[in-house]
């Protein structure tokens, strides 16, 4: 049965001199966001990884991407079965870019990780491959929004960097999960210092971002007002402040100092991807167009007629 | 040649006939308005000063729509007109979050006038050519353009306050009210170039 309450919004909307976007975060809108967290969290899981030489993470990587990602972005479309018609354009578009990504990285690392391939010279072509996709998604999970200038809060050129920030702090997080349930299996201590490094350096940019979204025009002032005292503020403060930035960095310096455990570690990636998401959140459901009439230019005077703008 | 649309902002009553007229030709669903009218105020209190502001697709130049779409189902014709080809598009709504007017809409669910009574004949038809699941706009009614007619909410404006015509064409209607009365167009910073203009209200 159709609903009658989405019918009346859209209508209602269509009125109001700031509307929200809500295509791409209400109802099904909410897989775009989980699609970009968790191909950010895959490229980000197939760089530790690598860095690393921890196997589990290559494999938890694909599996990340072509199921999670991947099925998130197909649930979304409204004709799915069309979607190979996304990669047709990559030249103009950063969705086409985006699946392109996802193309290179998923042929390249599933090659990549197939027993006998790693130590070859195709292995090493596989591995290029892969890396060129996984720089393509990081870039385009950025790219998508900041090209629309009808939604000023995105069109700010931080967010490319805030994004590849989140996706790297992402990929940390699910290994800093992964290594809290199977034991130590790679170099735990040097994730953790990169972990901090990277939490810390986002919420940087997270503050940068929001200054700069200030002085981004009114649109772009009222979708900072939604984000911090508005409709989206419980997600904000609790999501992507409290859980994301405040417990990561909290525990990550008790980590520091007094020693890492199973339990802590546990909690830091939850609390850190959790945040991750949540900032994703915030960003799009913030999102509101500008409004449709700018500054109207005065009426022309007419003979024996006031001029009144 | 271009088509472009003036619309005086003088000139209109705020009948809503425009958005029913084309409701009437392309029979959209409901929640669809190709062409819909803002109530808008000008001015600070006491000079204060109440129009009607019709809106359409603008058919930018630059249409950022074109641009992003990843399957190139939003085309723009040689004739300045932005068209989707529904059978093409697969319902990413990126065009969505990159115009500026509010002037595309995704038909998500196959919303029918009479809900429960399932459709009449003339919805039938009509919904034929309106598939959900993908995104749709106004098409400056091109099925009449090309038998050299004008747009439905051109025809059916009681105050003549539409005019279209071609924009390149130095002498037509559309290009010598552009010139003496000093038109403009929505959202000019945002660098789409749009191809329809307004008479000051």
């Amino acid at each position: 049965m159709p609903s009658i309450d989405a019918l009346d919004q859209r209508l209602q909307d269509l009125t109001l001199p700031y509307r929200p976007q809500r295509e791409w975060i209400e109802g099904r809108g909410l897989l775009v966001v989980i699609a970009h967290f968790f191909s950010g969290v895959g490229a980000g899981i197939w760089l530790f990884s690598l860095a690393l030489d921890y196997d589990a993470g290559l494999i938890i990587s694909i599996v990340v991407m072509a199921v999670l990602a991947g099925g998130a972005h197909l649930a979304f479309l409204g004709r799915w079965q069309r979607f190979w018609r996304m990669i047709l354009r990559p030249h103009s578009s950063w969705i086409s870019r985006g699946l392109l990504g996802i193309a290179l990285f998923l042929t390249g690392a599933i090659l990549y990780v197939l027993p006998g391939v790693r130590d070859t010279t195709f292995g090493s072509a596989m591995l290029a491959v892969s890396i060129l996709g996984m720089a393509l998604i990081l870039l385009q999970k950025g790219f998508v929004y900041l090209v629309s200038k009808a939604i000023p809060f995105w069109n700010i050129s931080l967010l490319p960097f805030l994004h590849i920030a989140y996706a790297l702090r992402g990929g940390a997080a699910l290994l800093l999960i992964v290594a809290a349930a199977a034991g130590e299996v790679f170099d735990i201590d040097l994730l953790e210092v990169i972990k901090l490094w990277v939490v810390v350096s986002s919420a940087v940019l997270v503050l940068l971002y929001l200054v700069l979204a200030n002085n981004a025009g009114p649109a772009a002032k009222r979708s900072l007002q939604e984000l911090v005292a508005g409709r989206i503020s419980p997600a904000f403060h609790g999501g992507a402040i409290f859980l994301g930035l405040v417990i990561p960095i909290f525990l990550g310096t008790i980590g520091s100092t007094a020693g890492l455990w199973r339990g802590l570690l546990a909690v830091v990636g939850l609390s850190s991807l959790a945040g991750d998401f949540f900032v994703q959140y915030c960003i799009v459901k913030a999102g509101i167009y500008l409004p449709i009439v700018g500054e109207l230019p005065p009426a022309r005077s007419y003979r024996g007629r006031p001029r009144l703008f | 040649m271009r088509y472009g649309m003036v619309i005086d902002l003088k000139r209109c009553i705020g009948c809503h006939g425009c958005q029913i007229a084309c409701k009437a030709e392309n029979g959209t669903r409901p929640g669809t308005l190709w062409a819909r009218v803002l109530e808008q105020e000008l001015g600070t209190f006491p000079n204060v000063r109440r129009f009607s502001l019709p809106l359409l697709c603008q058919h930018c130049r630059l249409a950022p729509c074109v641009e992003v779409c990843p399957t190139g189902a939003t085309q723009k014709r040689a004739d300045g007109i932005v068209t989707i080809d529904s059978d093409k598009c697969v319902g990413c709504r990126y065009c969505l979050m990159v115009c500026a007017y509010g002037s595309r809409h995704y038909q998500a669910e196959p919303w029918t006038y009479f809900p429960g009574n399932g459709v009449n004949p003339y919805e039938a038809m009509a919904y034929a050519s309106h598939p959900t699941g993908v995104v749709e706009k106004c098409d400056l009614c091109l099925s009449r353009v090309e038998r050299g007619l004008q747009p439905a909410c051109v025809v059916a404006c009681p105050a003549k306050a539409r005019t279209f015509g071609d924009l390149h064409d130095r002498h037509s209607d559309v290009t010598r009210l552009i010139d003496e009365r000093g038109a403009f167009r929505l959202r000019e910073d945002t660098g789409a170039c749009p191809s329809i203009f307004y008479l000051p209200p």
